[in-house]
């Protein structure tokens, strides 16, 4: 893997004085894939946010590319959790791909210049999306809306991308349609990518580094470093497991008891 | 022939429709039935404004400028707030309540100054305020209703897209390079702006309703963007020139039917559903 992309060293994110997360320190090298994984309110969220540059009240040092997050917008797409988004407004899946170009290129944008829109089409291939570039945001489906918001951070030409939770909300069917189109751009783009998570086990096959936060750094490392017994049971209860099958990891958190100690 | 005043009130009601039909597809999308709410309590604290300074200096075109720009300052006041990290109901209530207070002062000052100039017949305007007077709309007055409404529609046109994206997402602006803030301050100014313009020619009572009716029917009506903005255009439109013809016909005020054909007009689809 190539050079350090991302730095953060005692990296604390505050909220009006109250602190998110704290004392987050780790690396990140070009072209590798972090999975973050925490509970609810863990911080995931304020962390992605942060390195995006879009929250700004944080103590600690924190360089991607070199650079303050919020001097190199430019390289990095951030697609926010999709129930934070208005579907009201109607708008087609290509004009939202649209977006992720739009605003690099100008103030107002009565129309989408015709490249733009070149560009988008070309994006809703690359996550199998071309057939359906004139249906109503609204009206896809779980995973078609995830692909459309990958399709959009693409066609911003990003080089750092940073998922929150892409997988929530979905079915098994659509995460394994959304997994196989992010591990198509690690492949094929080669993209570093930062995806937060509360299930690692549809995306350990790209997962390079796995961050476990609660509140603060709980662990960091390879998969096989992190997805350890030890390690998750003090996040999720005595009750976390983790298991090697062949070459990946998968973790059993929250509800799966899979040694079945509280049936009768 | 139809007389001219009948004929300036249809030209101003087109205006109306105009700059209504475009906004209030918008406003229903946005969730900003709300603001419009605040809008209509800053109008009357402006106007009533306008109405002392209008007495003291004998000089009533002051009310339009008074309202017009108390509005704009608070719909940026408000904002600014939220861009600040409010949530827009937070920042709406506290402005609006604080607005809603000084009205009341400001009508006892009003009240004070009235009765030191007897001569004005002022009472009248602000009740023709609160109702619309758009059968004694002055050709000044269409005038600058027209010349401001192009401005506010021209902006309106060429930001639209900008703000169907700050509504669908303003983070996403933002993350894409883009100042959702700004985007968010001039649909507010918008909103603001056409209150103000309009309110003589429809009236505050009417005001909240006749701004996001027409959306809201539109946006159930249909999921396609130029529909909605057809439906929303062609409502106001109707609605519009027809009350001003019937309240020629009947002698109620104009605001009154539109109105009331706008909350028939949803009643019947409401029911129909
Ligand atoms: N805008 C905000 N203002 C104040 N506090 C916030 C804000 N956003 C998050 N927090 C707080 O910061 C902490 C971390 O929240 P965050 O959303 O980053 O967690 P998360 O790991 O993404 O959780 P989830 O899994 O529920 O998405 C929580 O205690 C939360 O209440
Ligand atoms: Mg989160």
């Amino acid at each position: 893997m190539g050079e350090i992309l991302i730095i953060a060293e005692n990296l604390t994110i505050y909220y009006d004085g109250y602190r998110a997360v704290e004392d987050i320190t780790f690396r990140l090298s070009s072209g590798e894939t972090l999975l973050l994984l925490g509970p609810n309110g863990a911080g995931k969220t304020s962390l992605l946010r942060t390195i995006a540059g879009l929250h700004k009240s944080y103590t600690g040092k924190l360089l991607v590319f070199g650079k303050p997050p919020a001097e190199v917008k430019d390289l990095i797409s951030y697609v926010p959790q999709s129930h934070s988004l208005n579907e009201r407004v109607p708008l087609k899946a290509i004009e939202v791909v649209a977006m992720g170009a739009l605003y690099k290129r100008g103030f107002i944008h009565f129309n989408i210049p015709k490249s733009v829109l070149k560009e988008a089409e070309e994006a809703l291939e690359f996550v199998g999306l071309g057939d359906i570039k004139n249906k109503r945001f609204a009206e896809l489906s779980g995973g078609q809306k995830q692909r459309v918001l990958l399709a959009r951070a693409l066609v911003s030409k990003p080089k750092l991308l940073l998922l929150d939770e892409p997988l929530s909300a979905l079915d098994p069917s659509a995460r394994v349609e959304v997994v196989s189109v992010l591990a198509k751009i690690k492949r094929e783009m080669r993209i570093t990518m930062i995806i937060t998570t509360h299930d690692p086990n549809p995306l350990t096959e790209i997962g390079d580094k796995v961050m476990l936060v609660n509140k603060r750094l709980v662990a960091f490392g390879t998969p096989e470093e992190v997805l350890r017994d030890e390690i998750i049971t003090k996040v999720y209860g005595s009750l976390a497991k983790a298991v090697k099958v062949g070459e990946r990891m998968y973790c059993f958190i929250g509800d799966v008891h899979i040694h079945g100690r509280e049936r009768r | 022939m139809i007389p001219e005043y009948l004929l300036r009130a249809l030209l101003a009601g087109i205006m109306v429709s105009v700059l209504l039909g475009m906004l209030s597809p918008l406003i229903n999308m946005k969730g900003l039935a709300f603001l419009t709410h605040a809008t209509f309590h800053t109008l009357l604290f402006g106007a009533v404004l306008g109405m002392i300074l209008g007495l003291i200096f004998s000089n009533f075109s002051l009310v339009l400028w008074v309202a017009l720009i108390i509005t704009i300052f608070v719909v940026i006041l408000i904002a600014l707030l939220e861009n600040r990290g409010f949530s827009s109901d937070t920042a709406i209530g506290v402005i609006a309540s604080f607005i809603a207070g000084s009205t009341v002062l400001a009508f006892g000052v009003l009240y004070k100054v009235m009765a030191s100039r007897p001569y004005f017949a002022l009472s009248q305007s602000v009740v023709s305020y609160l109702t619309g007077e758009l059968f004694l709309i002055t050709l000044n007055d269409l005038m600058f209703l027209v010349l401001g409404g192009a401005v506010i529609f021209f902006v309106m046109l060429a930001f639209y897209r900008d703000f169907l994206y700050v509504s669908f997402d303003a983070e996403g602006v933002e993350a894409y390079s883009g100042n959702a803030r700004f985007y968010l301050t001039l649909l507010y100014v918008l909103v603001g702006a056409t209150g103000a313009l309009i309110v003589r020619t429809v009236g505050l009572i009417t005001l909240q309703v006749v701004a996001v009716l027409p959306g809201t029917i539109a946006v159930m009506l249909s999921n396609d963007l130029r529909k909605i903005l057809g439906i929303s255009l062609g409502l106001t439109l109707s609605v519009q020139v027809l009350s001003i013809v019937l309240a020629y016909l009947t002698d109620i005020p104009p605001s009154g039917i539109a109105t009331i054909m706008l909350g028939l007009v949803y009643g019947f689809l409401v029911l129909r559903r």
